[in-house]
């Protein structure tokens, strides 16, 4: 070994990418896509539910020629999460559920940001890596579902 | 030669840790200068004996060669 370095990731991407991350990611906790919004057309607000909002930090929503008003909604057990860009243009998720707690509803919208920035970060790693013409070699999900990645230069 | 590897963790929360192994030398800086560039930002960075290994074969092989030169 000769270095060790840590990185924090940066989701920089249009929102089909950032759907695909969304897709890719939720199935691994249960949930399940309800809804893709077109633009201008926003989900209705459960009434009496209680919400909680995240927003990504380290992120940026590029706008294209989709529109920025899309939103993508996914739902597990009446716990429902609306992913969508803000007014600043970071990544927005909004969670809603009956009979859960605020703190309960935004540790779980902490546990699908994750998953999809994991999900975002692998695909780019993978893509980026593979165009420099860098092979992988191993793959592997442990069981606290780190992502193990080991590429070897071609 | 050993084959030149990087070994990447990506964590549920998103936090990527790389592993060089065996690349010596500074080679292993532009390996995590690539890895920052396509993920995001350096939050830390930890050498190991390999790196240092290599920098010690060269200033070896320094010393070796103003010796001669002083010949």
């Amino acid at each position: 070994m000769s270095s060790v370095i840590v990185i924090t990731p940066l989701i920089i991407a249009n929102w089909p990418a950032i759907t695909a991350a969304v897709y890719a990611a939720v199935g691994t906790l249960g949930f399940a896509v309800a809804r893709h919004a077109a633009d201008g057309v926003t989900a209705s607000r459960a009434t009496a539910a209680t919400r909680a909002e995240i927003e990504v930090e380290d992120s940026d929503i590029l706008q294209d020629a989709g529109g920025t008003g899309q939103e993508l909604v996914v739902e597990r057990d009446g716990i429902r999460a609306i992913f969508s860009r803000d007014a600043r243009g970071a990544l927005k998720v909004c969670m809603e559920g009956a009979g859960c707690s605020k703190a309960e509803l935004k540790r779980i919208g902490q546990e699908l940001v994750g998953r999809v920035t994991q999900q975002y970060v692998y695909h780019r790693v993978v893509t980026e890596l593979k165009q420099r013409n860098m092979t992988i070699v191993d793959e592997s999900v442990e069981a606290d579902k780190t992502v193990r990645i080991r590429v070897r230069n071609s | 030669m050993a084959r030149e590897e990087l070994e990447i963790e990506i964590s549920p929360t998103g936090k990527v840790t790389v592993r060089t192994i065996g690349i010596k030398g500074p080679k292993c800086l532009d390996y995590a200068e690539l890895l920052t560039q396509i993920i995001g930002r350096e939050v830390s960075r930890e050498l190991t004996t390999e790196y240092y290994e290599a920098h010690a074969e060269a200033h070896a092989a320094r010393k070796i060669e103003v010796k001669q030169a002083r010949k």
